[in-house]
């Protein structure tokens, strides 16, 4: 841990009632760095995310952004504080439209310039008053990373935002994440080895909830060496 | 002044059109129609926006029945301020319990609610029969003074005030619907996790939700006290608890009309069926059966994406701009 780290995870241990399933996890993550977490399904990666949103409270260990604990905060107060979460399961608020669910984002954060969002993803300019439902796989995960940009936050945590979307779409979230890496911290949940060695300054692979390996040298950053851990 | 009456006409719409139903109908039916519709609107915000069913709706009807009735039957004799009252207490209790009910999933939270209204209605029936007078009730139609402008004792007069009510009720329901925290609503019901992602508080928005919808509940209780001049634990009975889940439903959840479409049906058949069957709950529970087998929409969810149809398309042909907005 160095003192300009924006995210520092100390020792978590994360259970599930009575199974644990997050053993002493050490993770730091510098502004405007992108940092990566492999492994296989099951090695707690999600678990991990979701401790540094607030969605669960750690057994033991310590989370901190910018030397302010999130232990013990609810998740809507992590939120607050600029780490935006984006959950893997693309779900959107279906009912509304995605109009609305800019809204949403824009009211909590009282960010109301969506230039930045529509520049990264100018579909979502023609789809203004199509209810979310309606959308895509690739087009919900514009929204729903759009719709996080919002209010400008430090820290992205994104969980497998490329899962079941065409290469193409694949492709332009590459492009994206590099640029909003300029913005943002990003820790990236992601199986998507090329992708990862593409925009990564830093993977952590994770196995049955341990980190096992900290890759921080740019020319180890390979599909080859990661695939290891998969 | 035309985005005013956009945002309006379709209230302005529907309240037309129940003033063309007064003069065919009788005002006794025209004055039920107007209170359960408004009775029937809690519940339908809780249902249709924010995912709870609530089979007590009685408990709140009875708390603002009641803090009517104790106020004209020992304390003043103005209607207006009795009303008052009534939505007031339905507000305090509605605040000081929502922190407790909210907390709990949808299913519990119908039983717990249901549980309430058990707890209300023996409450009024047998342990504060002292002041509520038990099964014998409050009366007080005589003790309510006339009031200027619009004499609430007189049946006409209480029609005008409660369609003008209805109508401002509406406004506000209309207006959260459009709002961010209508669409918070909403939110939390489809996925209250994600909702708390982006950095709101679910837990204030569903209890500020119950608050409103429970007021609601308790307005109409207050209205009813005063329409009647009476009330009794009747009106909390658990017997009735299903009453306005059956009419929301009826009427379409979450829409903004379904609850007046919902009521006028629901009264609509209770007196015209019961005049030919005695067991006219019979034919609602059928029709509630082809309803759920048609599709879950109701009677307005189902005309209305078919009257937008036909009222925009019209309006395209002649050239007028829709602006996008297809809900009436």
């Amino acid at each position: 841990m160095t003192n300009d780290d924006l995210l520092v995870v100390t020792d978590l241990n994360v259970s599930y009632g009575e199974s644990k399933v997050l053993f002493d996890i050490n993770l730091n993550v510098k502004p405007n760095q992108v940092v990566a977490c492999v492994g296989r399904n099951g090695a707690g990666k999600t678990t991990l995310l979701r401790s540094i949103a607030g969605f669960l409270k750690p057994a033991s260990g310590a989370i901190s952004v910018n030397n302010t604990s999130l232990v013990g905060m609810m998740s809507f107060d992590v939120a607050k504080m600029g780490i935006k979460y984006i959950p893997q399961d693309k779900k959107v608020f279906s009912d509304l439209t995605v109009r609305e669910n800019l809204e949403l984002g824009s009211y909590a954060t009282k960010d109301y310039n969506w230039e930045p969002v529509t520049d990264y993803f100018p579909k979502l300019k023609e789809l203004m008053d199509r209810k979310a439902g309606y959308l895509s796989g690739g087009e919900r995960q514009m929204l729903m990373i759009g719709r996080a940009l919002l209010g400008n936050p430090k820290v992205l945590l994104i969980d497998e935002p490329t899962e079941g979307l065409a290469p193409s779409i694949v492709t332009h979230m590459q492009n994206v994440f590099r640029e909003l890496s300029k913005r943002s911290a990003i820790v990236i949940v992601e199986q998507n080895l090329p992708l990862v060695c593409a925009i990564a300054h830093k993977v952590y692979a994770i196995k049955e909830g341990r980190v096992v390996s900290e890759i921080t040298e740019a020319d180890r950053i390979k599909a080859n060496v990661c695939e290891q851990y998969l | 002044m035309m985005n005013i009456f956009r945002w309006w006409w379709g209230i302005l719409l529907m309240f037309l059109f129940l003033g063309v139903l007064r003069i065919f109908l009788p005002l006794p039916f025209m004055n039920e129609i107007l209170i359960f519709s408004i009775y029937t609107m809690g519940c339908n915000f809780l249902l249709g926006r924010v995912g709870f069913i609530s089979f007590g709706q009685p408990a709140y009807l009875a708390v603002g029945a009641y803090g009517t009735a104790f106020y004209l039957y020992y304390f003043g004799t103005n209607p207006y301020i009795g009303i008052l009252l009534g939505i007031l207490a339905g507000l305090v209790v509605s605040a000081a319990i929502g922190p407790l009910f909210v907390r709990l999933r949808s299913d519990y939270f119908a039983l717990v609610n249901l549980a309430l209204a058990v707890i209300v209605f023996y409450l009024m029936e047998k342990v504060l029969a002292g002041i509520t007078h038990g099964d014998n009730g409050l009366w007080f139609l005589t003790r309510m003074s006339n009031t200027p402008v619009l004499n609430l004792g007189n049946h006409s007069d209480f029609f005008i005030f409660v369609f003008i009510l209805a109508m401002a009720l509406w406004a506000f329901y209309k207006y959260l619907d459009d709002s961010i925290y209508g669409a918070c609503c909403l939110a939390t019901k489809i996925n209250e996790d994600k909702l708390k992602f982006l950095g709101y508080d679910s837990f204030n928005i569903r209890w500020q939700a119950f608050i409103i919808a429970n007021t609601t509940t308790a307005l109409a209780g207050a209205l009813y006290a005063v329409y009647f001049g009476f009330v009794s634990p009747d009106f909390t009975s658990p017997s009735r608890a299903a009453d306005p889940v059956v009419v929301t439903i009826l009427g379409g959840v979450g829409t903004l009309y379904g609850p007046i479409v919902g009521a006028i049906a629901y009264t609509g058949m209770k007196d015209l069926i019961s005049g030919y069957i005695a067991n006219w709950e019979l034919v609602i529970g059928l029709l509630l059966v082809i309803i759920m087998l048609a599709g879950e929409k109701g009677i307005w969810g189902t005309l209305e994406p078919l009257l937008a149809k036909i009222i925009f398309r019209k309006r395209t042909v002649s050239g007028f701009s829709t602006n996008g907005d297809k809900n009436l």
